[in-house]
């Protein structure tokens, strides 16, 4: 299954429906993480805050193919994506291994997977730089074999959301 | 003015490592200091010890390689409702990972956030390591690096710091699983259980 998260709703292609999983963030119920680690030390794989979260981070993990759509403030995710990434640590392990010559968490078993990321809002030069970098950097937390970022306006988002998700769904 | 304000910015706030970086520092800076924790104080709050203070200092643990959400959230809302008087912001970064350069990105962020907002970047500390340093006899090393940026704060000759516990790779990862075996142990819990597939009690997909 593919899955897609958006910070806001979007109308999904036809194509995309019967092959993908649409999680709207700004309809959900999903906390902060509260830096427990008890996903890690506690109940493995399994967050203790029992909100939307817990049903959205098993998909992440179990995805193939993962479509973000995020505004962007200040090079980061805003604050939707960003709170659902924090609260999807329960698919790493707390142990390190060395990977690219970085220490980063041991993954619990997600799929490996291609992503698009769409990114809109402010999207001046040094913002896209900046929210290059925290997707290369997340790549490695979220096992991205292959991943593409698109930037976008907020006016022509859906119109590339449309355009972008099509041509996802059929890569 | 000259009046330093911390904010923590971990969302464990009372019982994170940020807050003992938070009175280290403290301990250090030579003048008083008053400390905020998000989600202990209202932006507002801040904002009102904001005009009276030369220097805020962030202190905050990497989350998911950028600002935990809830600073996040704190700091949009002080840009929609900032103060007339814009203090210097100095930045104590840590991460659970060896090498201090993988705060660099979310310190991006945060200068980012400076420049858009009109508010002057003073030091940056980077710790690496920054789960465990503190518990280990390395802990010197952080203070000595967290005394430095005191007074690189205090002087107002601001500069950029970095401290990491001084292992090999594999010695750190070595430590780091003893530490966190240690803190399974401490719940019953094995290396092998830490270690399952499992999530949300869900069995793995085939690769």
């Amino acid at each position: 299954m593919n899955l897609i998260l958006s910070d806001r709703a979007l109308p999904v292609p036809e194509i995309c429906r019967a092959s993908s999983e649409f999680f709207d963030l700004s309809q959900m119920r999903i906390a902060h993480c509260l830096g427990c680690f008890g996903c890690w030390v506690r109940t493995p794989g399994r967050c203790v805050i029992r909100d939307d979260a817990v049903r959205i981070y098993p998909r992440i993990a179990a995805s193939r193919k993962l479509l973000c759509v995020s505004r962007i403030w200040c090079g980061s995710y805003d604050l939707p994506m960003k709170t659902m990434l924090e609260r999807a640590i329960p698919v790493q392990q707390a142990f390190i291994r060395l990977w690219h010559g970085e220490t980063h968490h041991l993954q619990r078993n997600p799929l490996p997977k291609q992503a698009l990321i769409l990114g809109y809002g402010d999207i001046s030069a040094g913002k896209q730089d900046i929210f290059r970098q925290l997707v290369s950097r997340n790549a490695h937390n979220m096992n991205f074999e292959e991943y593409r970022i698109v930037f976008t306006s907020e006016e022509e988002l859906e119109m590339t959301f449309q355009k972008e998700a099509i041509a996802w769904a059929n890569s | 003015m000259g009046e330093l304000l911390i904010l923590n910015g971990s969302p464990r706030a009372p019982r994170s490592n940020s807050r003992q970086y938070a009175l280290l520092f403290a301990k250090s800076y030579p003048q008083a200091v008053e400390t905020f924790a998000v989600g202990q104080c209202r932006p507002w709050e801040l904002c009102r010890a904001m005009e009276d203070c030369s220097d805020l200092l962030l202190v905050f643990p990497l989350y998911a390689d950028g600002l935990p959400s809830p600073l996040m959230g704190f700091l949009q809302e002080l840009e929609k409702d900032p103060p007339h008087n814009r203090p210097v912001i100095s930045i104590l970064i840590n991460c659970g990972f060896l090498e201090p350069e993988q705060n660099h990105t979310a310190i991006r962020i945060l200068r980012r956030f400076c420049q858009k907002n009109g508010y002057p970047l003073g030091s940056i500390l980077k710790i690496g390591g920054g789960e465990a340093i503190l518990s280990t006899p390395f802990r010197f090393l952080a203070k000595r690096e967290i005394r430095q940026l005191a007074k690189s704060i205090h002087r107002r000759s601001y500069g950029t710091f970095q401290v990491t516990m001084p292992l090999s790779k594999q010695m750190f990862l070595r430590a780091s699983s003893r530490y966190w075996e240690n803190c399974g142990k401490r719940n019953g819990l094995t290396r092998e259980q830490m270690s399952a597939p499992q999530i949300e009690n869900e069995s793995p997909p085939p690769q």
